[in-house]
């Protein structure tokens, strides 16, 4: 079961990184977290650990609906193009993807031995969540895809930490929700003051401050 | 109990920014209100000294000598700061730059990020920390583009984005360290005090890995290159007395979540290897500033660049790990923070007259700002070096350190990049400091605030730079406890 919902997770990754228009990227963004969920709440079912059942809840709350609907608005409010603005076509991405892929594989191969499948595979998936927010972040142009990018990457912190040490101490784990929550509301509110200022929101173009 | 009132009083200022309309008022109560935090945190370092270790509040809170040391820096700037701050901000109310409003906003955020600062040296929980270190940036953004202007606000982004990116990868480190802890058999804690004790049976392999995503984290954070872009747009966009703290103190908060884990790492048998990430990120931090530096033309981003170089200073220092490279070291931090925020200080003075940051245009300082003119030239002799002022002190300490260790390539490129830097401080300095009154400008009239928070930086820098010479056995005294834990 835990396979299935990692592979789809894997599939969610991949296809935000190919995602051209900023929809397509928050809806798969919303359903990476949702496979997130599933696992959280399989682990907390099957380990009865009612602390688990709240983290599940927060991540369902904050991550599958608050924080997309508020990505959501931002797009409709500040009514700019909806493309990413990509530096590096989709088919060229994926192959990227690729190597990512294969990257955190070996990077998991080296710090575990491949004995338990299910955990080294998790371990790799988690790297590669990782490694693909930050392509996110350095190759798409708009402002939004680079919050995008870094709820991505701690989306796979996030299987990381759930994985290997069954998860950060309870309330480690509900400050650094209540952390990522605040750090995206206050760069939505960057967002819109970049919109007012500069009337676009492609970070490629703020080069005022040089040298 | 003396930390809950050093945290506390950060706090109750902030509501109280919420509260006093008059701007003025609430900047000498907020004044006062530091001042008090400062006789606090030196009262708590007595204790510390004494004691050895403190715990409180069922083992969340955890007070060793490193953090005391910390707390009183944190405290130091940031009492100079609130000083500084009467006068300047009640300058920009009346220019109308910003509004009353807006002014109480600012006590409202500064106060918020002193207390995120205090806490980052207090948490004893590493994802606590990194909650605490994530907490002062997103706070600080605000201050960052506080002006809302458009380059304030490109240089906020950056500093969000690029701090926010750096420390999640200090959060792969936290969690690889919380595994190998968990890997050992020992019971699920992410405590520092828990880690210490037992890190000599923890997989190395997992450490290793780990403490280079923490370096690579909070290095972002502490502004070492390669990871550096952020800073000089951030302190360069900053208001003034901001930039104080930005360079001062938030940067070594960094270095002490660096620290903290870098003492696992050296208790775990692996002493070699943190030496020379450090040392590493150090040198690099030290080129490439020093070359910035050299053809720099804005004002605060010389500071800035300058803050790189003194990081990678502090950072070589910690790296060496003999009980007189870690003495010079820990001297680094404190004097850097009090001599950089006196130059930013000055340079906050300048840029408020002259109404621009571009050196080429900035003459006659002098004649112009007096009192400013004289305490920035002696800031310039201070922060590049010259005694009889601290930092001369603790360079000298660390580049003796470098030299008794045998490596005489990382001293010869420090001893290098400190002779050029000091030259293209003199070159830029001079050229700004000197020459006749600019036409239509007058002799300006500094505020007595901002003229207070002078002398106190002031008499910190020379009073330090003459007595500690006198105080060596304290001092390796106090080397040799920091990184016990």
């Amino acid at each position: 079961m835990q396979g299935i919902i990692l592979f789809v997770l894997l599939v969610f990754t991949y296809l935000m990184v190919i995602a051209k228009r900023m929809p397509a990227l928050i809806r798969s963004f919303r359903y990476q977290s949702l496979c997130l969920f599933a696992i959280t709440f399989i682990i907390a079912l099957t380990q009865h650990q009612p602390e688990l059942y709240i983290v599940a809840g927060l991540l369902f709350i904050l991550k599958v609906s608050l924080i997309p609907y508020l990505l959501y608005r931002i797009i409709k409010k500040i009514k700019v193009n909806e493309d990413l603005g990509l530096f590096i076509n989709p088919q060229l991405s994926l192959l990227w993807a690729l190597a990512f892929t294969y990257l955190s594989w070996i990077f998991t191969s080296y710090l575990v031995s491949a004995n338990n499948v299910i955990f080294a595979s998790t371990l790799a998936i988690a790297f590669f969540v990782v490694l693909g927010g930050m392509f996110l972040m350095i190759f798409r142009m708009t402002a939004l895809s680079q919050i995008i990018g870094l709820l991505v990457m701690e989306n796979g912190l996030f299987l990381l930490a759930s994985t290997v040490s069954g998860g950060m101490p309870f309330f480690v784990e509900i400050a650094i929700f209540f952390d990522v929550f605040v750090s995206v509301l206050i760069m939505g509110f960057f967002v819109y003051r970049i919109n007012k200022l500069f009337t676009h929101i492609d970070v490629n173009k703020l080069s005022r401050l040089k040298g | 109990m003396s930390i809950f009132i050093i945290l506390g009083i950060p706090v109750l200022l902030a509501i109280g920014a919420l509260f006093v309309r008059r701007e003025q008022i609430f900047g000498i109560i907020n004044c006062l209100g530091y001042l008090v935090v400062f006789c606090v945190s030196v009262f708590l370092f007595k204790e510390v000294v004494l004691v050895g270790h403190i715990t409180a509040f069922f083992n969340f809170i955890y007070l060793d000598l490193l953090s005391a040391v910390f707390i009183v820096v944190i405290s130091v700037v940031a009492f100079a700061v609130a000083l500084y701050s009467v006068g300047y901000i009640r300058k920009d109310v009346e220019q109308k730059i910003i509004s009353g409003r807006k002014a109480s906003f600012y006590y409202l955020l500064f106060n918020l990020f002193c207390f995120s600062m205090f806490l980052v040296t207090a948490m004893n929980n590493l994802g606590m920390l990194w909650v605490a270190i994530e907490m002062t940036t997103l706070i600080s953004a605000f201050l960052v583009g506080f002006y809302n202007s458009k380059e304030s606000v490109e240089a906020a982004w950056k500093y969000i984005i690029i701090c926010s990116v750096g420390i999640i990868f200090a959060l792969l480190g936290t969690i690889l360290f919380s595994y190998a802890f968990s890997n050992s058999g020992l019971s699920k804690s992410l405590n520092w005090s828990d880690m210490v004790p037992v890190a000599h049976i923890l997989d190395k392999n997992i450490l290793k890995t780990a403490f280079i995503f923490i370096l690579v984290g909070y290095g972002t954070k502490a502004g070492l290159a390669p990871m550096h872009t952020w800073l000089p747009d951030a302190h360069s966009q900053a208001v003034a007395p901001i930039s104080a703290l930005l360079s001062g103190v938030l940067l070594k908060t960094a270095i002490y979540a660096i620290l903290r884990f870098g003492i696992i790492i050296i208790k775990s048998g692996e002493f070699a290897y943190f030496t020379h990430l450090m040392i590493l990120f150090g040198a690099i931090s030290l080129v490439i500033s020093s070359g910035f530096i050299l053809v720099q033309k804005d004002l605060k981003r010389l500071l800035a660049y300058s803050s790189i170089e003194h990081i990678g200073i502090i950072s070589i220092g910690f790296g060496l790990g003999s009980p007189l490279a870690i003495a010079g070291a820990i001297l680094h931090v404190f004097n850097h923070a009090v001599t950089k925020s006196l130059m930013f200080f000055g340079a906050g003075n300048i840029v408020n007259v002259y109404k621009k940051h571009n050196m080429n245009a900035i003459r006659g300082v002098i004649k112009v700002l007096p009192f400013t003119g004289i305490v920035v030239l002696l800031g310039v002799f201070a922060l590049t070096g010259f005694p009889p002022f601290s930092i001369f002190i603790s360079e000298i300490m660390i580049i003796s350190a470098v030299f008794t260790s045998g490596s005489y390539f990382i001293a010869s490129l420090l001893l290098i990049s400190l002779s050029v830097i000091f030259g293209a401080f003199i070159y830029h300095f001079g050229k700004i400091l000197f020459g006749n009154l600019p036409k239509g400008m007058k002799v300006q009239g500094e505020p007595l605030s901002g003229k207070l928070s002078f002398l106190f930086l002031l008499s910190l820098i020379c009073g330090l730079g003459i007595v500690l010479v006198f105080k060596s056995k304290d001092l390796l005294w106090l080397a040799q406890r920091l990184l016990q834990g």
